[in-house]
């Protein structure tokens, strides 16, 4: 073998070598991607997964021990219209989040992440709504009003945020600071409820009002403010990678 | 580190939490001390406060069956227990047992107590000698007899009948 054989040789290896170190320095993640999938696959679910776990959570008005209310049906269908509108408004990039190009793990821990936004958005709305009577009535109807006009509106992600906090907020205030203080919360009798306030024990029969511990209006506040706080870092790109077309 | 190990951490964190969130809204814990009672069920390593067990059981020989069944309920809050169970229904027999009438409310609560330790554990069998009914079924068979308003229940020589 000559000089410039062996030489060849040599260079022949070491381009090799290095095409094989090339998918292991690619495996290593930067700082940058590091911060941002800690964010979108540890926080985000946490996040969500809080306010599903709050969402339905209320204390009892008598021992202020914890009470449960798993989803009407309702619920159900405005969670899903709220996924929608997250999709139409492009606050997450479908094809950027679910390609076939894409890694069968990739796709299903995002599909874990956008299931967990759906249960958390099912969970607000449980919250929201009052749980009986009426006012149930009135506000469900006043949402199905709401959302049926968003899926027709011109959205963008700012606007779809600030119309979900704007919704949000009125119910919020609706069900905890005007419907609460209308219902009556003491244990005396009937008669000397009547007595004492008949306004508010007429309003509380009329409107068929559950009552609950004031610290379930602060809890519910803060989970409200934690969904919002989720769709506000929810990237709208999943993968900051191009995709090949 | 590698972006799978991410996706991976995300596919876990999403099915435990969803698992407990499901757990918490199926059973309805009314305390953070009634999670974790209900998460030792769920895991299988509830046990019995032997402690309150005992004190339960002194409660009931003394014939304060109020603070028997207290105890009985703090011992065993889940009511899983079989043997807690058939003191809690004895307790509600004894205490209802008239020697003219008995008390029905009390016989019905322990109908129900004794219904759950058959559920428990059907072949379940006291081993305390100063029990005159030893299985669920037999304390079952007298407070249903203890219901029912029969012919017998005229017998004067009824009065003469001893508790068991």
């Amino acid at each position: 073998m000559t000089h410039d054989e062996t030489v060849r040789s040599e260079d022949l290896v070491e381009a090799a070598s290095e095409s094989l170190e090339r998918p292991r320095k690619h495996a290593v993640l930067s700082e940058t991607e590091l911060r941002r999938y800690t964010r979108l696959y540890v926080v985000l679910p946490i996040v969500f997964l809080l306010v599903t776990l709050f969402g339905g959570m209320r204390f009892a008005a008598a021992d202020h021990s914890f009470l449960f209310l798993p989803p009407p049906l309702i619920c159900l269908i405005f969670g899903a219209v709220t996924i929608f509108l997250i999709f139409r408004a492009r606050l997450i990039e479908f094809e950027s989040w679910f390609n076939e190009q894409h890694p069968i793990l990739e796709n299903a821990a995002n599909a874990g992440v956008i299931l967990v936004i759906f249960t958390a958005s099912v969970q607000v709305y449980n919250l929201l709504l009052p749980e009986t009577g009426l006012a149930n009535w009135v506000v469900t109807a006043l949402f199905v009003w709401t959302l049926w006009n968003d899926i027709f509106a011109d959205f963008d992600q700012k606007k779809l945020l600030r119309s979900l906090a704007g919704l949000f907020a009125i119910a919020f205030v609706t069900k905890y600071l005007v419907l609460s203080n209308l219902a009556v919360k003491n244990d005396a009798s009937w008669l000397q409820r009547i007595l004492e306030n008949p306004g508010k024990e007429a309003a509380t029969w009329f409107l068929d009002l559950p009552v609950y511990s004031p610290a379930t209006g602060y809890l519910q506040f803060f989970t409200i403010l934690l969904f919002l706080f989720g769709l506000f870092l929810t990237p709208r790109r999943a993968n900051t990678k191009k995709l090949p077309s | 580190m590698r972006t799978s190990y991410f996706h991976i951490a995300c596919l876990l964190i999403v099915a435990i939490g969803m698992t407990l969130i499901v757990f918490i809204y199926s059973t309805q814990p009314k305390t953070l001390t009634e999670i974790a009672t209900k998460g030792s069920v769920a895991i299988g390593t509830y046990e019995v406060n032997r402690g309150e067990f005992e004190n339960g059981l002194a409660a009931f020989r003394r014939d304060e069956f109020e603070a028997a069944r207290a105890a009985f309920d703090r011992a065993d809050p889940e009511k899983r227990d079989a043997a807690t169970q058939f003191y809690v229904a004895y307790s509600f027999y004894r205490q209802g047992w008239g020697r003219v009438s008995n008390d029905n409310d009390l016989f019905t609560k322990g109908l129900s107590a004794a219904e759950r330790v058959l559920q428990l554990d059907p072949n379940y069998r006291s081993a305390d000698p100063q029990l005159g009914l030893k299985t669920p079924t037999e304390l079952k068979a007298e407070l249903e007899d203890g219901l029912k308003i029969t012919v017998s229940d005229f017998n004067p020589l009824k009065v003469t009948r001893e508790r068991k």
